[in-house]
């Protein structure tokens, strides 16, 4: 019985740290997503971004290959990290829960 | 284990196949466990507990010619960086399963992270790993050739390592894979296989295992350990 309640201890230490994690991570990432529009034949972009519960659009003009690249690799890496996020956050749920009911036990 | 550990776990080694460092490296952990199976095919195997921690041994670092930065590797899975303890031991952290690197410690030994510079990481450097190494098996999984060290040295080694630990939880899940692991060599009719195992490695080692085992109270080893003494 000890080796399992050991093993929900490490795994419930473990995804703790991880939950902070996570959170440095998505804190890393560039802010907001680059949408392109087309108007009159020509592309721009702006960027749009929540600030202060409104959302922000802010002209970019054209920017380079490079940067369009790495906002959408932080879209795809935002989405990815929050699915991941709250599944750290359902496991210490579920391993509080476990250890909580071994301890009354 | 759930399906998608599992899932998650060969697409790690798939990676690191095609990436070319797979073999340079060597699983060890109780991540060896379910992979063990392969080996033991019909024997009646009882899969001891596991962890979420996937452990890979570089045997020889300085083999390693081709550079594979290994988190950038992981990124697009979702595996971020994570520092273990104060010294700052890099793990690559994803909600179904951890990875870390580890050397064989040389020497005095280091208190501190050894770097990888050709894998983007570090490691940290254990004593007794080299015992892992010492008989390794290669099994076909999924393609794949993966590296583990063969059973008797993965249980021979928990023999040892389960008198270090500090954490007697720790200790007790080391005894409890170490038995379930010997019983199943012996079941496949392999007993021969752990004295000689025992007799080609270093007097301190054997020792220290033999300790373990005598600390053991299973009917088992105390034949396997009468047998060793009249030998």
């Amino acid at each position: 019985m000890d080796v399992i309640k050991g093993v929900l201890k490490e795994e419930l230490q473990n995804s703790l740290q991880m939950k902070k994690d996570y959170k440095r991570e998505l804190e890393k990432l560039p802010k907001g997503v680059l949408i392109k529009k087309i108007i009159r034949g020509h592309e721009y972009y702006y960027l749009i971004r929540r600030e202060g519960g409104k959302v922000r659009f802010d002209y970019r003009g054209k920017p380079s290959s490079e940067e369009i690249k790495q906002y959408e690799e932080a879209k795809k890496l935002r989405k990815k990290y929050r699915q991941l996020l709250s599944q750290v956050n359902k496991q210490i749920k579920y391993l509080s829960g476990m250890l909580r009911d071994r301890k009354s036990v | 284990m759930t399906e998608n550990q599992y899932k998650l776990c060969i697409e790690i080694l798939s990676r690191f196949d095609k990436a070319g460092i797979l073999k340079n490296i060597v699983l060890i952990g109780s991540w060896c466990i379910p992979f063990y199976k392969n080996y033991f095919g019909d024997t009646k195997y009882l899969q001891p507990l596991k962890t979420r921690d996937v452990d890979f041994l570089v045997p020889e670092p300085h083999k390693i010619i081709e550079k594979v930065d290994i988190p950038k590797l992981l990124k697009d899975l979702g595996f971020v960086i994570g520092f273990k303890g104060q010294q700052g031991y890099i793990k690559l952290e994803h909600p179904d399963l951890i990875v870390e690197f580890l050397v064989p410690e040389k020497g005095r030994g280091v208190e501190r992270p050894v770097p990888l510079p050709m894998l983007g990481l570090n490691a940290q450097a254990l004593r007794y790993l080299n015992f892992l190494t010492g008989s390794i098996i290669t099994l076909a999984v999924e393609g794949m050739q993966i590296r583990l060290p063969h059973p008797v040295n993965f249980a021979l080694h928990k023999l040892i390592i389960y008198q270090l630990r500090v954490n007697s939880e720790k200790a007790e899940r080391d005894r409890e894979t170490a038995l379930r692991i010997l019983e199943a060599v012996v079941e496949k009719g392999e007993k021969d296989l752990i004295l000689q195992t025992l007799e080609t490695i270093p007097g301190k080692w054997q020792k220290k295992i033999l300790t373990g085992l005598q600390r053991l109270d299973h009917p088992l080893l105390e034949v396997l350990f009468k047998n060793y003494n009249k030998s």
